[in-house]
């Protein structure tokens, strides 16, 4: 089974802190040496803390180098994970959980 | 033969098939294995799978499945969970190699053991966050049949069940509201009844060996009053020669109304115990409500400032003390202060809450149900991906966007339980106060309407608030 390529996946929500709404996400994906990841496909899938809650989704665009912008609407307060589904331009895949806490309500 | 036999009540035995499959010797065995098998891959699940709560099976089936099919399963039918517990199972084979030698000390014969074990799982629940770990969700699971197996393993009887179990005592508050109990048929046939199987069990010719148990709560059948402290388990039925109990029909929230001598328990309104149960399942289903909308959030990082305190177990526990112990006690005093005043009552104050406090049973169902159907329905579906993605990939890709109905379909229903609840409670207390002060019953009742209504205020204005699922409170 081939190693999980080595991306690191750095992230801005606009607003911030979060708030429940649509929100616009920024991603920057760096491979090991630090050089942007272009040509990747990447997904957006928001998670409640809670389970049995609605998931969201979104997709995103590669705005730069290395840079994917998408939309994710955060329909209710509380505590959120979104997951990043990243499928590289090599064909490989790999996912990332990044904790998006404390979002507020409106 | 009584006067009964004439307005036959429903029997669930008489059903064609399942009352065949119920009254079947291993019908609870048959129940158990599934529910035992749901218990292991959710331990499983829980240590080895996703971390993310929402794609996992212990944190999914445990907090949206289990608990709302349990509470609308006590709403239609009865206590079924506790007829198919999985740790009663492994608790049966174990005693297979342990006899339990030792009886359960007399001091905790009551409910006051259990009444805090279950007020510790809902403030575990809210300071560990279990809903959102599946590892912590599956632990307590682990605990859950060590804890069983500790105690039965030692002690005689279903001690675990009757004194300990907090989801059990949960299920024994709740199935008062339930319309189906497990009853004699004819009382006329216990009357002339010399063996008395239904709480002695049976043995071979020998006398050594037991070949069927009888009731293992201590309820003896023909003076069994309502469903408190019955798991269901159908030995009774098993050990009656005469095949005359049944699961039968009977008006929900009836045996709240009286206070006949109760086998296996008294009278209700002499065990402070039991009614201090009912108030931690009362006013801790607002209060499990309570940690899961904004406000909490408002108030938890206010108290932390106003107790110069930092880590959430100080301000959560003070949260608890006040809605599980001031809050109750202040209300309740309330009321039987009036009722001694304005109905002339000669009962001591804590007298009196005890015998007003059953009345608030259907009040606090009515808003566990308004709660966990919620989560239940709306999130229903989850279920398919979840174990989609468990047994992967073999059940093809998960299907994430399945959920369940939309929330402005489910509230309305939320609405729906809470106004049932407040009705339930209104009819008990009414039928309270008549019983109690005959002189001036509708004095003794305003009060006590007066605790119910407020406590359906604040039960509709906790629905009413935006829910916010958080694990911390300081952010």
């Amino acid at each position: 089974m081939a190693e999980a390529p080595a991306v690191t996946i750095e992230r801005e929500i606009d607003p911030w802190p979060a708030r429940v709404g649509p929100a616009e996400v920024t991603l920057k994906l760096t491979d090991a040496g630090g050089k942007p990841v272009s040509g990747a496909r990447v997904k957006l899938e928001g998670d409640m803390a809670h389970p049995g809650m609605k998931p969201e989704f979104g997709d995103t665009r590669e705005i730069g180098p290395g840079r994917y912008q998408g939309r994710l609407a955060f329909t209710m307060a509380g505590d959120w994970v979104m997951l990043v589904h990243v499928t590289l331009p090599g064909g490989q895949t790999l996912e990332r959980q990044l904790d998006v806490k404390g979002v507020r309500a409106n | 033969m009584s006067g009964r036999t004439n307005q036959l009540p429903f029997d669930l035995f008489r059903v064609p098939v399942l009352g065949r499959l119920l009254r079947w010797r291993h019908s609870r065995t048959a129940l158990q294995i599934p529910t035992l098998m749901v218990a292991i891959a959710m331990i499983v699940h829980g240590l080895f799978g996703p971390t993310l709560a929402p794609k996992n099976l212990a944190t999914t089936v445990s907090w949206v499945h289990f608990r709302g099919a349990l509470v609308l399963v006590l709403l239609c039918a009865g206590n079924l969970f506790c007829l198919a517990c999985p740790f009663m199972l492994v608790r049966q084979w174990a005693r297979r190699w342990f006899r339990p030698r030792l009886t359960w000390p007399r001091a905790l014969r009551n409910k006051w053991l259990s009444a805090g074990l279950f007020a510790l799982i809902l403030f575990a629940y809210e300071l560990f966050d279990l809903w959102s770990s599946p590892w912590w969700t599956s632990w307590l699971i682990v605990a859950y049949f060590a804890g069983v197996l500790a105690i039965d393993g030692l002690f005689k009887h279903a001690v675990f069940c009757k004194w300990v179990c907090p989801i059990g005592q949960f299920n024994f508050v709740a199935s008062a509201l339930s319309p189906l109990e497990v009853k004699v048929r004819d009382e006329g046939v216990c009357t002339s009844c010399r063996t008395k199987d239904c709480i002695r069990g049976r043995r071979d010719g020998s006398g050594l060996v037991s070949i069927q148990r009888g009731c293992e709560l201590a309820l003896f059948q023909p003076a069994k009053v309502g469903n408190m402290d019955c798991t269901f388990c159908l030995e009774c039925v098993q050990a009656c020669p005469h095949d005359n109990v049944g699961i039968l029909s009977r008006p929900p929230a009836s045996e709240l109304m009286s206070d006949p001598r109760r086998s296996g328990i008294g009278y209700f309104s002499r065990r402070p115990d039991l009614a201090a149960l009912t108030l931690v399942f009362t006013f801790g289903a607002l209060l499990n409500a309570f940690g899961m909308v904004s406000p909490v959030y408002t108030l938890e990082s206010w108290m932390a400032r106003a107790m110069h305190v930092s880590h959430e177990a100080p301000v959560l526990g003070a949260i608890f003390i006040f809605a599980l112990v001031v809050e109750p006690v202040f209300l309740l005093g309330a009321a039987a202060w009036l009722t001694r005043v304005w109905a002339g009552s000669r009962r001591g104050i804590l007298a009196t809450i005890v015998r007003y406090a059953y009345g608030l049973v259907p009040m606090g169902f009515g808003m566990w149900l308004a709660h966990y159907s919620f989560h239940f329905l709306t999130g229903m579906l989850t279920l398919v991906p979840v174990v989609q993605n468990a047994v992967s990939p073999w059940l093809g890709e998960p299907l994430w966007r399945w959920t369940g109905l939309p929330t402005r379909f489910v509230q309305p229903l939320e609405f729906g339980f809470l106004a049932l609840g407040l009705m339930g409670s209104l009819m008990v207390m009414h039928r309270l106060a008549e019983g109690e002060e005959g002189a001036h019953p509708a004095r003794a009742f305003v009060p006590w309407a007066a605790v119910c209504l407020l406590l359906f205020a604040a039960s509709v204005w906790l629905i009413l608030q935006p829910m916010e699922m958080r694990a911390t409170f300081m952010g």
